[in-house]
């Protein structure tokens, strides 16, 4: 057993940190603040093979595993530019199309994955069906050889900038999941007003019979249910990841600041009021890493199940270490923390988002519960 | 084309450098080290050179053990092969036993048509290696360059100073340096990083290459560091009052500077 990741993971975590800081958070609030997109970073990011990095090698990825691409995700996220599209596409799709697509849709989607020229979004959330997820609506019919997809999503991040998305849908069987190209006929979408300082913005969709081909289902249609929680244990890895990259950008920003800062003569980070409160998240988020690392390992290995819960455990501590971090960083600030220039505020709504999406930390709670600690179930 | 590189593993420049109290070399415990931000542009010009003329490139490096780590980077940008020269005997040498050293390392290669050096290293800041080195090899130097180009067997370079820009010339096989303005280093791609752990990097002594370890180290060293004292604090710099003439105050500053 070792508590050190490998050699070559150390160093893809430097080379990312160093191309990250090329970037930067002001780069990325600038982007955000501009309604624009990070394309270039993204273009940069997928021809180092960084986005793909979990893509088979025999279709142009890296043939790593979900550990090496939550490792890029972290360093870029610590370096001021959480990419929440790395969450869905090469993480959520490019995972569960390399586990169960068809030998054609690996050879049609992967190469696209493995050097980042292909962005798909995830679709699950609906209105009425966010936590509970057996109210699931949108369905999938045959009709012929094809499949009529009806329903609305909602929260979906990313529409307006990808090729394509992978929605969730019901049909007799139980869930399937179908590839729909955004130029599909019959799909609209609406673009939801967010407080988010962030350049991917979030949008409720509309599939009014958008008709597809046969082999817009991935895999076996009655293989649905397997391929959503396949999907589930890298995205919360990954949510995981970009939550801790950014609590580390904050935690390091306030230790910066409270080493320069002096009110009282000695420098405000001599004060234990300021000073233990970065110390004790700074455990909370080297302790959610750790955990993060474990569930990357355990799925890299295969063992889907005991990922599923340290994947969780990881994704409630990071979403408590992030909203901890930025909280206490904009403290340490004092007024400058609300400032637009030092950027910690366009920090705050993200660093809730890790506590409700992809899975809120009320929900996490439940899972432990019962399964960890086979307790009732309440609802 | 075959390419060596040299590659030297220094403190990172932002990190608080010290020289120890018992010897005052450098105290390597004290900071980051990394490959010096000069060799990467080094090894991205060697790349640059064999993706057009093909041939291998070879990283050379002198340091104690962990200067595997900045060969290591080398090879993940792309680089072939190393060469890792590594002894006890080193510690403390002088910029003629490094340049001694390298030479012979140098010489284990074969048919080596260009070494590139980085005009000055970040620590030791002597900037005279690829000159000596030169030397000893008996080749051409062509240092300080901006900009490098080879036409069959002649190196063409653009070397710029305070009064204009030098077009140098000489014949390969040749020894050049290049400085910050050379190119804008690569960053490793996964692949890179991946494959340059399968690449071969072998480990010298200074016995192995032929060399007295008397000749080198601090023992061996024309010259010796007495005294040491940390840099001073910053001072509080010049200031300038705007009295509508405060633009061309702040030019004759950057003038005097030789920043403008
Ligand atoms: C920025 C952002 C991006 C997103 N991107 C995507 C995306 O790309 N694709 C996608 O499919 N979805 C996306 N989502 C949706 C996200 O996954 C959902 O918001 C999340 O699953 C919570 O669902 P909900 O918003 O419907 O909350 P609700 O289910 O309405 O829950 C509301 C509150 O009730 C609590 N609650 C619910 N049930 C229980 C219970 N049994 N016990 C205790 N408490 C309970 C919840 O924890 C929560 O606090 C995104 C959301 C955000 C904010
Ligand atoms: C703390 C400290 C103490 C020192 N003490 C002494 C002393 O007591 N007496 C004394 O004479 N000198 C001393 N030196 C100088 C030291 O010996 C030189 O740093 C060294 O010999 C090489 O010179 P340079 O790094 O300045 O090389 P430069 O000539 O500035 O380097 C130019 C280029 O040469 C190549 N190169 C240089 N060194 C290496 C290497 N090791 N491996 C591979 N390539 C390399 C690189 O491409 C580099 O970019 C000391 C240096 C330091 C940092």
């Amino acid at each position: 057993m070792s508590f050190v990741e490998s050699e070559e993971r150390i160093a893809l975590r430097k080379a990312v940190s160093e191309f990250g800081a090329k970037y930067g958070h002001d780069y990325f609030i600038a982007k955000a603040r501009a309604g624009e997109k990070t394309t270039e970073l993204w273009e940069e990011a997928g021809k180092l093979g960084y986005l793909g990095v979990a893509v088979p090698e025999e279709y142009g990825g890296g043939g790593g595993g979900i550990g090496d691409l939550a490792a890029v995700c972290e360093e870029l996220a610590a370096a001021g530019c959480p990419l929440l599209l790395m969450v869905v596409s090469p993480a959520i799709c490019a995972t569960v199309i390399a586990r169960f697509g068809t030998e054609e849709q690996k050879s049609k989607w992967l190469p696209g994955f493995a050097d980042g020229t292909l962005k798909m979004a995830f679709a699950i959330t609906e209105p009425d069906a966010g936590s509970n997820s057996h109210k699931l609506r949108t369905n999938v019919r045959r009709d012929g050889d094809d499949w009529v997809l009806k329903g609305t999503k909602t929260y979906i991040s990313g529409i307006d900038e990808v090729d394509a998305v992978l929605v969730v849908a019901i049909q007799q069987t139980g869930p399937v999941l179908v590839v729909v190209p955004t130029s599909a006929e019959g799909f609209t979408w609406h673009q939801i007003g967010m407080d988010l300082v962030a350049p991917e913005k979030q949008f409720t969709l509309f599939f009014d019979d958008v008709r597809l081909p046969s082999d817009a289902v991935v895999g076996s249609p009655d293989q649905g249910l397997l391929q959503v929680f396949a999907g589930l244990n890298p995205e919360r890895i990954m949510g995981a990841s970009m939550a801790t990259g950014s609590a580390r950008l904050a935690v390091s920003k306030a230790v910066t600041y409270a080493q320069q800062r002096t009110v009282w003569g000695s420098p405000i980070g001599s004060h234990q009021g300021l000073a233990h409160p970065l110390a004790k998240i700074h455990i909370e988020i080297e302790l959610a890493r750790l955990m993060t690392q474990k569930a990357a390992a355990l799925y890299d290995s295969g063992r889907d199940k005991e990922a599923g819960e340290a994947a969780n455990m990881a994704k409630y501590a990071a979403g408590e270490a992030i909203a901890a971090a930025v909280d206490q960083a904009i403290q340490t600030y004092g007024g400058n923390g609300l400032t637009a220039e030092f950027g910690l505020a366009s920090m705050l709504g993200m660093s809730r988002m890790a506590r409700i999406a992809p899975v809120s930390r009320e929900m996490v709670l439940n899972f432990v519960a019962q399964n960890s600690l086979k307790l009732p179930r309440s609802y | 084309m075959n390419i060596v590189v040299l590659v030297k593993q220094v403190p990172d420049t932002w990190s608080e450098r010290k020289l120890t109290d018992a010897d005052h070399t450098l105290d390597r415990e004290s900071a980051d080290a990394v490959l010096d931000e000069i060799n990467e542009r080094a090894v991205e010009e060697a790349l640059q050179l064999q993706e057009a003329h093909g041939g291998e490139v070879t990283v050379i490096a002198m340091g104690p053990d962990r200067a595997t780590d900045a060969i290591r980077k080398a090879l993940s940008m792309g680089a072939d092969k190393a060469i890792h020269v590594s002894d006890e005997a080193l510690h403390g040498s002088d910029v003629l036993a490094t340049a001694k050293v390298l030479a012979k390392a140098i010489g284990t290669v074969e048919n080596v048509d260009l070494v590139i050096a980085g005009n000055e290293a970040t620590d030791g800041r002597a900037g005279a290696v690829p000159a000596i080195l030169a030397e000893l090899l008996g080749l051409p130097q062509v240092t300080q360059l901006r900009k490098v180009t080879v036409e069959g067997t002649t190196i063409k370079g653009e070397r710029e100073t305070d009064e204009g820009v030098a077009f140098l010339e000489a014949s390969l096989p040749a020894v050049v340096s290049v400085t910050e303005k050379i190119n804008e280093p690569r960053y490793p791609s996964f692949k890179g990083i991946m494959a340059a752990k399968k690449k071969p990097v072998s480990t010298v002594t200074v016995a192995d290459l032929g060399i007295d370890a008397s000749e080198v180290g601090l023992s061996g060293a024309y010259t010796q560091v007495l005294e040491a004292a940390p840099k001073p604090p910053r001072s509080a710099g010049q200031r300038v009052e705007d009295g509508g003439d405060g633009g061309s105050k702040i030019a004759e500053f950057l003038v005097g500077q030789k920043l403008i």
